[in-house]
């Protein structure tokens, strides 16, 4: 019971991560119609960028991670406004598939390369924001501090965002935006600007994320590829423009990889997992909550 | 916005085919020189492996390039190819070369079963199932001991047994181009024979496809097996070529790897397929710090390259050739010039239509000759067509309600109404593109209500839609074959041994000849005005001889004596079969048609003559105002 | 034909409206005065909302265009409705999930970023006073309204800008005859109170009923009969 318990609590806190990146895809997608295969790796520059400030050129922490968000908002920025734009933008929009996966993959790919070269192929973490050993719970259930950093910074972003959208009038433009783009516009939505805020936003909650969580599990400099996949598919889950359906498929996903991890096999556990997965979407695609998006 | 509805959406450019003993060729020879000038240098082991990517790039560049239907499973059966080969050699010491037909085998069942499975999903369901294919793979791989877990497998065997280093250096290369060759050609014949323009049609709209005939299923499965035995060929080539199987070889980075190289280099050509694959391998094989930083370089190529054309280096020099092609002519091509039609163009095309009879009739078609293809004969006083009760509920908006009416076996008739009525919505639910709320769908007595176009096509029904949809870069000749296909009775396999392409095109000459536009069939279709575009769907909807023609607003566009034209083949054709015709020129129904239906927000508000038409008041208020 | 004068709401001059390669719109001139109420008749398909999209900044356009005088940057929605000049799209257009009263609400986003200060405005209620039928499906989501309701949802939305000039494409699109009644009369009271009016219609017998003049449009061309006189 306490093996089982304690492997839903871990479950959980990694679930989260997953969860809060399937959201950041789905919240994208549904603003921009493009999917961010590249979250992962933002979440990595996180991780890996504080650490490399902080302890390789000894810079103070909170400047290590101001440094490091800032220098992960400004290249978002500067991504969409020199890639995403002209993909969109200009009159040849493309759509379908190459949008779709294309443009996020390559940035993925590049992310991961600048990585390499600036931090090298070793694991690494961010130093422990909440430093100490794991909290009993009760019951023999026992939590790592770092995962209670995590769930809360799920709660409160995901809270801070819920609220915006629902009560402030550029919160609904959002989701305007998302819901029709020429409607949208309409009313003098300047989607464009839009996109823009929430790739960047989308960046920086990765990079968070990543921040807080690498002392869990300590991230390289491909781990972001796994993570963004798996949000992805906690996404795809969510039919892609339901983020509270995502973020419980994240979650589920969490826990189903702690459980399989601890009860069937640890080495074949996440390979099983996909297993699972990719049989539930080819048995029931529509009770999955999938949409043919692409195939337009 | 209804006049966005006739811009021609596809906007690709595929461009045609390149013949199958051409381009194997040229693969081969420059294979071939390649290998043996440089084969026992560096760049000579670099441009082998890229050969052998190709393998695999060319089956993709097959299995996905046109669809918009990505599936994630080919590093997956590379992967199987690779250690499969290995196992074999190093256990059953079974020379690599013969282990790789042994694996083709193997990898061509294992695909067969899979692929019925992960291809009854589409679209987004397809993606996200197949790309958890990789993270399996590479899951199972690196705990498998026996595979070398985490790092890799060697093998002793090469592809070429020799004595020296040199000479089994220079025969892995010729072997390797050798299967190139066998793959190039293999491919190169399906792009050329009728399955490959059924690829050309789902490229470019699959809705128009299904209406055409052209049957996805069981198409996707074969073009899977295809595909996956091809990259298990590719795997035992590599295996049999660098000695060793690294367990990189599958899994998701190597999959975007694949998918990178048949992108920039061109999903749809196969030249493209091998160039992209050679493209990569040689920026990264001729750098240490491009070869060492891959990830970095090749984000940036794919995204330069996707920015410049979705097409990759293939539609770059596509458009390059184009560009050079319309500089040559001297014409400006379509350009943005006041007044609605080029007339340089439609003088063109009327002064090759002149040549026939300016009425209808023309050609070798006679009301005899039409004998509709695949149609059981309906017993008489069945009607043709009947609505009963079609009703149609989008969210709150009722599109179509309670619309009931039949239509005999002969005869022109015209369904009218204002915009928003609901015809093209009616149009949908009889052809099967959309599904009706409540009612159903009859032809010849049959209930067609739950069959897909395909099915009805194959029943007899064909139809055009507002929007043009032809594949760009080839005739139109091949256009209009698309009609005449036949995809339901046709196989892979099939194509490959021997095109019946030939048949489709003879089809489709009967039909132009019929329309007097015989002498467009060889122009390639965007050199043509819009207007005869147009004409060129009409002519691909009659092709097959459907016992039952929709067209959904064929005069639109039309200039007047294309027009004329259009009404005298459509006087020809009601004698031969059933024609029903959305059309907002009030003059051209009340011309051609002899019976009328009118639709006002979904109901059927009048059916009647030409004559009671122009005189009934509910139609004159609702229609033509004050 | 005369350019903008004083008292002019709305000037075109030479403005072709283009999509890729083909030209939707050829040099289109005319113009609107202040409080007139205009009808955008011609046959489906050929440029009447064309004319609308590029005149808002939605399409590509090259000419001129004067909104009260002063000319519109090509492209700029935003700056058309700072101006005074609101769209109501054909289909409408509306946000399916977003619930009806956030639908009008996201009207008001062309002069404020306050959701409150929208909700408390006299724009905002006028428009939905403008129509009394909606007072209880506000909460609903506006893709589950009716098409008239929704038709509603969209004029209530264009008015939401406190607009001056209200241009509205197809209004009864698909709609039965006794609601393109309602909607025909909600669009005359808005005319009343004092704003220019702008109606595409295909069919236009009911249009020319609330309108001062026609604008023809008829393979992109625009013909339009000097204003104020009755066709």
């Amino acid at each position: 019971m306490m093996k089982f318990g304690n492997l839903v609590v871990a479950g959980i806190v990694t679930g989260s991560i997953y969860a809060v990146f399937a959201v950041c895809v789905a919240v994208w997608y549904r603003v921009s119609n493009i999917l961010n295969l590249a979250v992962g790796d933002f979440a990595m520059t996180g991780a890996l960028g504080v650490d490399y400030l902080s302890r390789v050129e000894n810079w103070p922490l909170p400047l290590s991670i101001l440094a490091t968000l800032a220098a992960v908002a400004a290249f978002g920025y500067c991504y969409d406004r020199v890639v995403l734009s002209l993909a969109q933008d200009r009159l040849r929009r493309h759509e379908g598939i190459v949008v779709t996966f294309f443009f996020t993959f390559a940035l993925s790919f590049f992310i991961e390369g600048i990585a390499q070269i600036l931090f090298g192929t070793n694991v690494h973490a961010a130093p422990a924001l909440w430093p100490g050993n794991s909290l009993n719970l009760g019951g023999g259930l026992n939590i790592v501090r770092a995962g209670i950093l995590v769930l809360a910074c799920a709660v409160i972003s995901g809270g801070m965002f819920a609220l915006y959208i629902r009560y402030t009038l550029s919160g609904k433009a959002i989701e305007a935006s998302g819901e029709n783009y020429l409607g949208a516009r309409i009313v003098g939505i300047d989607t464009r600007r839009y996109r823009r805020s929430i790739f960047v936003i989308t960046a920086l909650l990765a990079a968070i994320f990543g921040i807080v969580e690498s002392p869990i599990t300590g991230y390289t400099y491909i781990s972001g590829a796994v993570i963004s996949l798996t949000g992805f598919i906690a996404a795809a889950y969510g039919g892609f423009r339901h983020p509270a359906r995502a973020l419980v498929a994240g979650l589920a996903i969490g826990v189903l990889e702690a459980l399989l991890g601890g009860y069937v096999s640890a080495e074949y556990g996440d390979t099983v997992m996909y297993a699972i997965l990719a049989a539930l979407v080819l048995a029931r695609p529509r009770a999955m909550g999938f949409e043919s998006a692409v195939s337009n | 916005m209804a006049g966005l509805s006739r811009l021609v959406t596809a906007r690709m450019r595929p461009g045609r085919p390149g013949a199958p003993l051409t381009t194997t060729g040229l693969v081969v020879v420059v294979g071939l020189v390649v290998v043996l000038a440089f084969g026992q240098q560096y760049a000579g082991s670099v441009l082998v492996l890229a050969f052998t990517y190709a393998i695999v790039t060319t089956g993709m560049a097959v299995q996905i390039g046109f669809s918009q239907q990505i599936a994630f499973s080919q590093s997956v059966f590379m992967g199987l190819g690779a250690y499969g080969a290995a196992l074999l050699n190093t256990h059953l010491n079974l020379p690599t070369l013969a282990a790789a037909p042994v694996v083709m085998a193997g990898s061509g069942l294992l695909a067969l079963l899979l692929g019925s499975v992960v291809t009854r999903a589409s679209g987004l369901a397809l993606a996200v199932a197949t790309i958890m294919l990789p993270l399996i793979a590479t899951g199972y791989v690196s705990s498998a001991g026996y595979l070398g877990g985490s790092v890799g497998m060697p093998l002793a065997g090469n592809l070429w047994q020799a004595s020296s280093p040199e000479l089994i250096a220079a025969g892995n290369g010729v072997i390797t181009v050798i299967a190139l060759g066998l793959v190039v050609f293999v491919a190169s014949r399906i792009l050329n024979s009728d399955v490959g323009l059924e690829l050309y049609a789902l490229g470019v709209d699959e809705r128009t496809a299904a209406s055409m005939g052209i049957s996805t299923p069981r198409r996707k499965l074969e073009l899977f097996v295809l595909g996956s035995m091809f990259a298990s060929l590719g795997g035992a080539v590599y295996a049999g070529t660098q000695l060793f199987v690294p367990a990189t070889l599958v899994g998701s980075a190597a999959e975007l790897s694949l998918l990178i190289m048949l992108f920039v280099g061109g999903r749809r050509s196969i030249i493209g397929a091998v160039a992209g694959a050679l493209a990569v391998e040689y920026v990264s094989g001729a750098s240490e710090w491009v070869s060492v930083n891959i990830l970095l370089v090749e984000g940036a190529l794919i995204t330069v390259v996707l920015l410049v054309d979705p097409e990759g280096l293939a539609g770059i020099a596509a458009t390059a050739r184009a560009r050079l092609r319309e500089r040559r002519r001297g014409s400006g091509g379509l350009a943005e010039v006041p007044g609605p039609a080029d007339t340089a163009g439609a003088a063109a095309d009327a002064a090759d239509a002149a040549g026939a009879a300016g009425a209808a009739g023309a050609g070798r078609l006679r009301v005899t000759d039409w004998a509709p293809a695949s149609a059981p004969a309906s017993g008489t006083g069945v009607p043709l067509l009947e609505c009963a009760g079609v009703s149609k509920d989008y969210g709150g908006l009722h599109v179509l309600d309670a619309v009931s009416l039949t239509l005999p076996a002969r005869g022109r008739y015209g369904l009218c109404g204002p915009n928003g009525a609901g015809k093209s919505t009616l149009l949908g639910v009889i052809g099967g593109t959309v599904s009706p709320s409540a009612g159903r769908v009859l032809l010849g007595g049959t209930d067609v209500t739950g069959l897909q176009p395909q099915q009805r096509f194959y029943l007899g029904m064909s139809r055009t839609f507002q929007a043009v949809h032809l594949i760009t870069g080839r005739t139109v000749l091949d256009n209009v074959a698309v009609s005449c296909l036949r995809s339901q009775r046709s196989s892979l396999a099939a194509g490959i041994a021997g095109s019946r392409l030939g048949e489709a095109r003879d089809k489709a000459a009967e039909a132009l000849d019929y329309l007097g536009m015989r002498g467009l069939s060889g122009r390639e279709v965007s050199s043509l005005t819009l207007e005869s575009q147009r004409m060129v769907e009409f002519a691909r909807a009659i092709a097959p001889r459907p016992r039952l023609l929709l067209l959904d607003e064929p005069a639109a566009g039309l200039s007047e004596p294309q027009r004329d034209r259009l009404s005298g083949v459509l006087h020809a054709l009601g004698e031969v079969t059933c024609v029903l015709l959305v059309e907002h020129d009030l003059g051209l129904v009340a011309q051609i048609t002899e019976r009328i239906f009118v639709l006002d927000y979904g109901r059927l508000v009048f059916q009647g003559s030409p004559a009671e038409f122009n005189d009934s008041a509910v139609v004159n208020s609702l229609l033509i105002g004050q | 034909m005369s350019g903008p004068g004083p008292g002019t709401a709305l000037g075109v001059t030479g403005m072709s409206v283009s999509y890729g390669n083909l030209v939707a719109v050829h040099d289109a001139t005319f113009s609107i005065g202040a409080g007139e109420s205009v009808a955008i008749v011609g046959p489906n398909g050929n440029g009447k909302s064309s004319l609308l999209m590029g005149i808002v900044g939605l399409a590509r356009r090259r000419g001129e265009v004067t909104i009260f005088g002063s000319p519109a940057p090509a492209g700029d929605v935003m700056w058309t409705a700072r101006r005074g000049l609101t769209l109501v799209p054909e289909r409408r257009q509306l946000y399916p999930n977003l619930s009806a009263a956030d639908n009008v609400v996201l009207g008001c986003y062309s002069w404020t970023r306050s959701a409150r200060k929208a909700r408390r405005s006299d724009a905002y209620g006028r428009a939905l006073d403008l129509f009394p039928d909606l007072r209880s499906h506000l909460r609903q989501a506006a893709g589950t309204l009716s098409g008239g309701q929704q038709q509603m949802v969209a004029i209530a939305r264009g008015l939401a800008a406190d607009p001056k000039i209200l241009a509205v494409d197809e209004p009864c699109l698909g709609l039965a005859e006794a609601v393109s009644k309602r909607v025909y009369e909600a669009l005359a009271r808005v005319h009343e109170a004092g704003t220019t009016l702008i109606v595409v219609e295909e069919a236009p017998k009911r249009a020319l009923l609330i309108c001062d003049r026609r604008v023809e449009v008829r393979n992109g061309v625009v013909r339009a009969p000097a204003g104020g006189a009755r066709p």
